[in-house]
């Protein structure tokens, strides 16, 4: 009788992995046009558009600015995972971002605290803090308690995003929106696009800088050997002397901190004001990017540029073939569980024996 | 304004409302007691939504559950495939299954495309019908003697049959868990998978069997969403309505009759925010509420964490943890 059986593999080469993902990126997309197809929509149609994003510079903007928040959210991802902290909480720690980066635009408009020129840094800053305290909430609990941290951090987003709605409806409306649940628009020294003229250039270099940030801080300092020496193996990091709490409750805080940088994008680069929703799915489509750029920093911002692409020609899609945005997910769905796929060819092989 | 009248319709809501929860979390239970934990739930439980939509308009309401049920047993499987089989990622894989039900569910139900579903189902399907964003609900049966006690009455005994069922159910897969040889094979692959494959438990078909029960439990929640409780189309109309059964499965300790009792608080929590917006009392007091479920989860969970508490509970230990026979 024939049967299956699976084999570990030992180390694999480069060349031998970038062949799989790229063999199962393409499965993914395969996959997705069947199930176009399967529902009657033409698949060449739909990736035209695809493609047609990626070709003119406008909609290339676009995509750019789309996927700056979801690159952000992906290096913190990209770090946590590396931990093997299984955050997956980047949406509510968006949300928290975008709330610090409101209030300090509110605590500047309402009250006139903060000169014009510090509004922004202070978005920064208090982007960052509210996204790493809130991803270091359940970092605690795992130290201090042994809670694992998978359902608290998405508890969390659903928690965030409650709080904004409190807020976005009561306290912070603007109060001449007509009752909308908005706040007020941001002043122009409080948005991305007034320094250099686009959000993206501000954006993506900034972008670029965390992923060498992160690149350098894994792979060049002693907290990041900590942390990679914590995912690799729990019980062996403590055995060598990790001080594991500070490990993690560190690297938590510069992941969530960075899904805030991500948060505070959305807000300032793209809305220009605080409204409900506002992350729409970029904080889970993070973890997806983290895994097509297989936790690399440098893969992380083209990838989510891939992605942001994949949105944009959501809005296309939309719009010529009237299809729901949902179309979107098919695609990043099927990408994400080739790429995961691949990931397992990657440690085994099939073989058939006798 | 809050009388008696309230407080019934507040408690029958919570009922109508938890049943979602319910049906999702007993599911829920099952996958986690044999180890695998399941985020896909999201997903199975909007395409559970958008197929009774669709299905019902075009064939009625028995071929729109059975067709759930045959979804619900396909993602499960999928979902056990890569996670039981491929040994992947739990966690990934359950957020893949989301992603892609999401997607599929707001693709399947888009106008165009759900009318051609419908016209190739039942040709006979009239423009009304196709145009719909609505279905025809499930009949409520009164349980005559009953219904007309007060409170209790409209609580329990004024429901379409799925709610029946639901309780039904929990008693059913309760004794099955725990009262059983299946239960406590089952258990075992969720405590201890390698002692229980030395038993002679085939762990890989009890996780395949437990993931089969809530991927169909999960789209039977979701149609139940849609034909037994709110029958309008929205995209993404769950509103995480998955991942609130799962935070359900670890207040109720993984336990199936004490999942009935917190399907009704979380359903009750959503039906008095409702009902107070409407009313526009306390206007900002319903999103504290909404958040309460998730609050109280991160605290059990806390709490769970306590070696004394673990022990006599029995979290599953080897929840999240591929199984593999080396």
């Amino acid at each position: 009788m024939l049967s299956l059986k699976l084999e570990r593999r030992g180390e694999v080469s480069r060349k031998f992995s970038a062949a799989v993902s790229g063999f199962f990126l393409l499965a993914g997309l395969f996959f997705a046009s069947i199930i176009f197809e399967l529902l009657g929509v033409s698949a060449v149609e739909t990736f035209s558009r695809v493609v047609s994003v990626f070709t003119s510079q406008s909609s290339l903007m676009q995509a750019i600015l789309r996927g700056l928040p979801i690159g952000f959210a992906a290096l913190g991802l990209c770090l946590a995972f590396k931990m093997n902290f299984w955050n997956i909480g980047a949406e509510g720690q968006m949300y928290m971002g975008m709330t610090a980066a409101t209030g300090v635009v509110l605590l500047h408009a309402y009250y006139g605290y903060i000169p014009d020129f510090l509004v922004f840094p202070a978005m920064v800053a208090a982007g960052f803090l509210a996204g790493g305290l809130y991803c270091t909430l359940p970092a605690f609990l795992k130290v201090k308690f042994g809670v694992n941290e998978i359902l608290p951090t998405l508890m969390l987003n659903y928690i965030a995003m409650h709080f904004v709605n409190f807020l976005i409806t009561g306290p912070w409306r603007d109060p001449r929106g007509f009752g909308f649940p908005l706040s007020i628009i941001f002043p122009p020294y409080a948005r991305m696009e007034t320094f250099l003229g686009h959000a993206n250039f501000i954006g993506l270099p900034a972008a670029i800088t965390a992923a060498a940030l992160i690149f350098g801080l894994l792979q060049k300092t002693s907290i990041g050997f900590e942390m990679r020496v914590l995912g690799q193996n729990f019980e062996a990091a403590r055995y060598a002397g990790v001080k594991i709490g500070r490990t993690l409750l560190t690297g938590s805080m510069v992941a969530g901190g960075l899904a805030g940088i991500g948060g505070l994008v959305i807000v300032s680069g793209m809305l220009g004001r605080l409204r409900p929703g506002a992350p729409a799915g970029y904080g889970y489509t993070a973890i997806i990017i983290a895994f097509l750029a297989f936790l690399n920093p440098w893969l992380a911002v083209p990838a989510a540029i891939f992605f942001g692409g994949l949105l944009v020609a959501g809005d296309v899609i939309q719009a010529t073939l009237n299809l729901p945005f949902a179309a979107v997910q098919i695609f990043q769905s099927t990408i994400f569980l080739m790429i995961i796929v691949g990931e397992f060819f990657k440690r085994y092989k099939i073989r058939v024996v006798r | 304004m809050i009388g008696i009248g309230f407080v019934e319709s507040v408690l029958a809501g919570a009922v109508a409302a938890g049943t979602v929860f319910l049906l999702a979390s007993l599911g829920e239970t099952y996958a986690e007691r044999a180890g695998v934990l399941n985020l896909g739930m999201e997903g199975m439980m909007i395409m559970g939504a958008a197929v009774s939509y669709i299905f019902t308009n075009a064939l009625g309401h028995g071929a729109a559950l059975l067709t759930v049920l045959l979804v619900g047993l396909l993602m499960g499987l999928l979902h056990a495939f890569f996670t039981v089989s491929l040994k992947l990622n739990q966690v990934v894989v359950g957020l893949a299954i989301t992603i892609l039900g999401l997607g599929l569910s707001g693709l399947m139900a888009s106008s165009e495309i759900r009318g051609r579903i419908i016209l190739a189902l039942n040709p006979e399907a009239t423009r009304a019908v196709l145009a719909s964003q609505e279905a025809p609900k499930l009949p409520l049966i009164p349980i005559a003697g009953l219904k007309d006690i007060p409170v209790i009455g409209p609580m329990f005994f004024n429901h379409n049959f799925l709610v029946y069922l639901s309780l039904l159910l929990s008693f059913v897969m309760w004794f099955l868990l725990f009262r059983t040889r299946f239960g406590l094979n089952l258990r075992s692959c969720g405590e201890n998978p390698s002692m229980a494959d030395t038993l002679g438990v085939n762990v890989y078909l009890m996780r395949y069997v437990s993931m089969a029960v809530c991927g169909m439990l999960g789209c039977l929640a979701g149609a139940y969403l849609f034909i037994g409780y709110q029958p309008f189309w929205v995209e993404g109309m769950t509103q995480g309505r998955g991942f609130i059964s799962l935070a359900l499965v670890i207040l109720a300790t993984w336990n199936p009759l004490r999942a009935v009792l917190g399907a009704y608080l979380f359903g009750g929590v959503e039906a008095l925010q409702f009902r107070l917006q409407v009313l526009g009392i306390a206007a900002q007091l319903p999103y504290f509420l909404l958040m309460l479920p998730y609050a109280v989860t991160i605290v059990t969970l806390t709490m769970l964490s306590l070696e004394s508490v673990r022990k006599r509970v029995g979290v599953p230990a080897a929840l999240g943890v591929p199984y593999s026979r080396e």
